[in-house]
């Protein structure tokens, strides 16, 4: 496969998990501001998933609209939405003839939705749950289509480690700035709040139906990052990134292959080996910047072995 | 309203041949469309319209335009009503593209050879050295099976005789042919069945004709060589046109920096290293093709690659240095290139054509310029043209000026009316001017045309410019089977 195909296979992938966080972490986030006694505060979103300044994000942190409309259509905005899919566009774009034709018309079609220049509207009058799901399931639609129609050769591999690992960065991201936001008080029960942190990545009746009882700050962490069957959790995310990586093991690649793969079972087996209290212990942030920061190294790692090409 | 108004009130200009109607009678093989076209009324055709659009939308078969740092994506303006070729018609046609290009290829091999049509003074020399797509890299140099052009394609006009001519040969990177698949495959969508009750003959096996000649012409003799499809990139406005064919034949997409030249061979990085080539389809023009040898700041090509081209590690297709045959000068002479080379006379016509470098034909053409088209010789889609007969005083005095600059570089043709076909427009029929340009495949086994083409439409009323670039529009084109 072209080192430039690899790689835009695996940053269309990447855009597009990424705005699929983007879509249910507003979802869940508008949801809850329609159920807060307080005034709902829009700043730990703003804060992981824009740059705005302080006094930009405090202008609109109460304003669930201005704040949908910033991180859905906003076109000066990086990091919204329509530019996310833009850039999974271009991408899937350069690589039309690596993809299957349904999969370039789904995300194609996505990208016209997000266009439309009806939705800066409907954000604004209508139920912005309502436009967010549908959009959802654009999103929902091209993992579907991935699935079905996609070949599992080199490419579907690079699709997957691109998935994976910003799943695995946004999940570290999402619990960092929720927990660190508030100088959290790890006793304190706020059930409010670890009820949509929870919803906002479909970890919620998990949640439920493993620890039956009330909320509690290390039973959420446990889920995010160790548990094994959660597909939102840091271990899921590395353990499916390993497996589809190995699956590059037979190319004649084996420098590189050698040395990501000692990167991510340096991952592995540092999530691996980890309890919550050995977590808590270090210092939730310390740990989630650690693993963070692996990541990146093993999103260079491919840059440097798998995607140079210039 | 009934369809049937829309067709009682199309009004046919009697100076032009119609595709579709003779006098106030539909010709024969516009029958089926136009019964089927009587059972609807017009809401159902405006949807049929609506859809066509959607789809073209939906599968992303557009071009981008940037404007104000913005992209903004359009389609290619796509008219529902087939225009339809007989039998008869295209075995003509067919029998004198194969013939032309025949003809042109024996012209390119002389000229880059052993030049007898030079020496023999049936072209002149001065015409070949002063054209800047006259290419001395390729002078003595074997291309594979003698083949330069291996894709052609020739846009063919009707007078209001209805009888047909060449209007230009497109020997280089000609583009369009994915909206005769892509046209083809709306078609099927909005007008259910209509095509196997009309006996229209099917396009699909162009791109296996292509594959089949690209496989043949790898210079390793290997079961599976690496054929690649070489893009200037998706900015280019034929981008789509690239991954179509790509996927259709399910070939490499590669731009220039995906590819290396080491010794002679060219290769491609993959993720496993590299990966040697050995047929390239590009659709980067000669010029940027190789930073070496051309335009050194072309950053679409690949450093090296006319080397493995002349030592035969690689094969080029089209080949390079075909412009010479396809200059709009050399145009005039391919009626004696093929009474020349293969002693036959041309069956289809040129349009008369003026050189303006002779001082007689120039003096003739200024004293008539209302009733001319002057086109710049090594310029394509559509610019660099004046059309007369609309042309102010003041345009056509600075037009005067330009040429007497470079006479070489500009000839005239008298304005040719083209023939008119409906078109759907605005919720009414319409006559507009046509084209038709079909795609010619020549391969070790010999010339192979598919029973279609692209059929390209002068959207604005009375213009009679097609080209894409130039705001035309395409229709399907539909060959009958006899």
């Amino acid at each position: 496969m072209l080192s430039r195909v690899a790689d835009s296979l695996y940053w269309m992938s990447r855009y597009m998990e990424r705005s699929d966080g983007i879509l249910r972490m507003l979802k869940i986030n508008y949801a809850s501001s329609q159920d807060d006694i307080n005034e709902f505060s829009w700043k730990p979103v703003l804060h992981i998933f824009t740059y705005l300044e302080e006094e930009q994000a405090n202008a609109i942190e109460h304003h669930s609209r201005a704040v949908l409309q910033y991180m859905v259509t906003d076109k000066e905005n990086p990091n919204s939405v329509l530019n996310i899919l833009t850039k999974a566009r271009e991408n899937a774009r350069s690589v039309q003839d690596n993809i299957t034709k349904e999969l370039w018309q789904c995300l194609n079609d996505f990208y016209h939705a997000v266009r439309d220049e009806q939705l800066v509207q409907w954000l604004h009058k209508e139920d912005p749950v309502t436009i967010l799901d549908t959009l959802i399931k654009h999103g929902l639609l091209y993992y579907g289509t991935a699935d079905i129609t996609m070949s599992r050769g080199e490419g579907y591999a690079f699709l997957n480690i691109g998935k994976f690992l910003e799943r695995g960065v946004q999940s570290a991201d999402i619990l960092d700035v929720k927990f660190s936001d508030r100088d959290f008080d790890f006793t304190k029960t706020d059930t409010t709040y670890w009820k949509y942190l929870l919803l906002s990545i479909s970890g919620y009746e998990l949640y439920l139906k493993t620890y039956r009882s009330g909320f509690e700050a290390k039973n959420v962490v446990e889920q995010i990052v160790l548990d094994e069957n959660f597909p939102r959790s840091v271990n899921y995310s590395v353990q499916r990134l390993y497996t589809y990586f190995e699956r590059l093991k037979n190319q004649k690649n084996a420098e590189g292959f050698q040395k990501i793969e000692f990167l991510i079972g340096k991952i592995r087996s540092r999530v691996k080996y980890s309890t919550v209290e050995t977590i808590m212990h270090q210092g939730l942030h310390a740990y989630l910047t650690g693993i963070r920061e692996e990541l990146y190294e093993v999103a260079n790692a491919l840059d440097q072995y798998y995607f140079a090409y210039l | 309203m009934q369809t049937t108004e829309l067709l009682n009130t199309y009004f046919v200009d009697s100076g032009t041949w119609d595709e579709m109607y003779k006098d106030t009678a539909v010709r024969e093989q516009y029958k089926g469309v136009v019964e089927f076209m009587q059972q609807l009324n017009v809401d159902e055709l405006n949807r049929k319209e609506e859809l066509a659009k959607r789809l073209f939308m939906s599968q992303g078969i557009t071009f981008t335009v940037y404007s104000s740092g913005e992209g903004i994506e359009k389609i290619f303006p796509f008219d529902i009503i087939p225009r339809i070729i007989t039998a008869a018609e295209w075995k003509y046609i067919e029998e004198g593209i194969k013939q032309r290009l025949k003809a042109l290829n024996l012209f390119l091999k002389d000229v880059y050879n052993e030049q007898f049509i030079l020496k023999d003074g049936v072209v002149p020399v001065e015409m070949i050295y002063s054209c800047p797509h006259y290419l001395r890299e390729m002078h003595n140099f074997p291309v594979p099976y003698n083949i330069y052009v291996h894709i052609a394609g020739i846009d063919l006009i009707r007078n209001n005789d209805g009888s047909f001519y060449i209007l230009e040969d497109n020997l280089r990177t000609p583009s369009g042919v994915s909206y005769m698949l892509e046209n083809r495959e709306i078609t099927k969508r909005i007008f259910p069945d209509l095509l196997p009750k009309n006996n229209v003959r099917s396009v699909t096996e162009y791109t296996n004709i292509l594959h089949r000649n690209l496989v043949s012409l790898s210079p390793r003799p290997i079961n599976n060589p690496t054929i690649v499809l070489l893009t200037p990139g998706i900015y280019n406005s034929a981008y789509f046109e690239h991954t179509t064919l790509a996927r259709l034949m399910g070939v490499e997409l590669v731009e220039g920096r995906d590819l290396v030249v080491s010794n002679h061979r060219v290769y491609m990085k993959t993720t496993s290293g590299l990966q040697q080539v050995d047929v390239i389809y590009r659709r980067v023009d000669d010029e940027f093709l190789d930073p070496v040898v051309f335009n050194p700041g072309s950053m679409l090509g690949v450093a090296g690659i006319m080397s493995a081209y002349r030592k035969g590690n690689v094969a080029i297709v089209n080949s390079i240095g075909n412009g010479v045959a396809d200059d709009k000068a050399i145009y005039t002479y391919v009626p004696s290139m093929i009474r020349y080379y293969l002693n036959e006379e041309p069956i289809l016509k040129n349009v008369p054509t003026y050189h303006l470098d002779n001082l007689e034909e120039r003096e003739y053409v200024f004293g008539n310029m209302n009733k001319m088209v002057i086109k710049k010789t090594n310029e394509s889609g559509g610019y660099g043209m004046l059309m007369g007969h609309t042309a102010s005083e003041e345009e056509i005095l600075r037009y005067k000026v330009e040429i007497l600059k470079n006479t070489r570089e500009y000839i005239a043709q008298p304005i040719i009316s083209l023939s008119s076909s409906p078109c759907y427009m605005n919720g009414k029929l319409q006559p507009r001017r046509v084209d038709l340009r079909p795609y010619a495949l020549c391969g070790p086994e010999g010339i192979q045309i598919v029973p279609g083409g692209l059929t390209r439409v002068a959207l604005r009323e009375g213009s009679l410019v097609v080209n894409s670039s130039q705001g035309g529009g395409s229709k399907d084109t539909w060959v009958l089977a006899g």
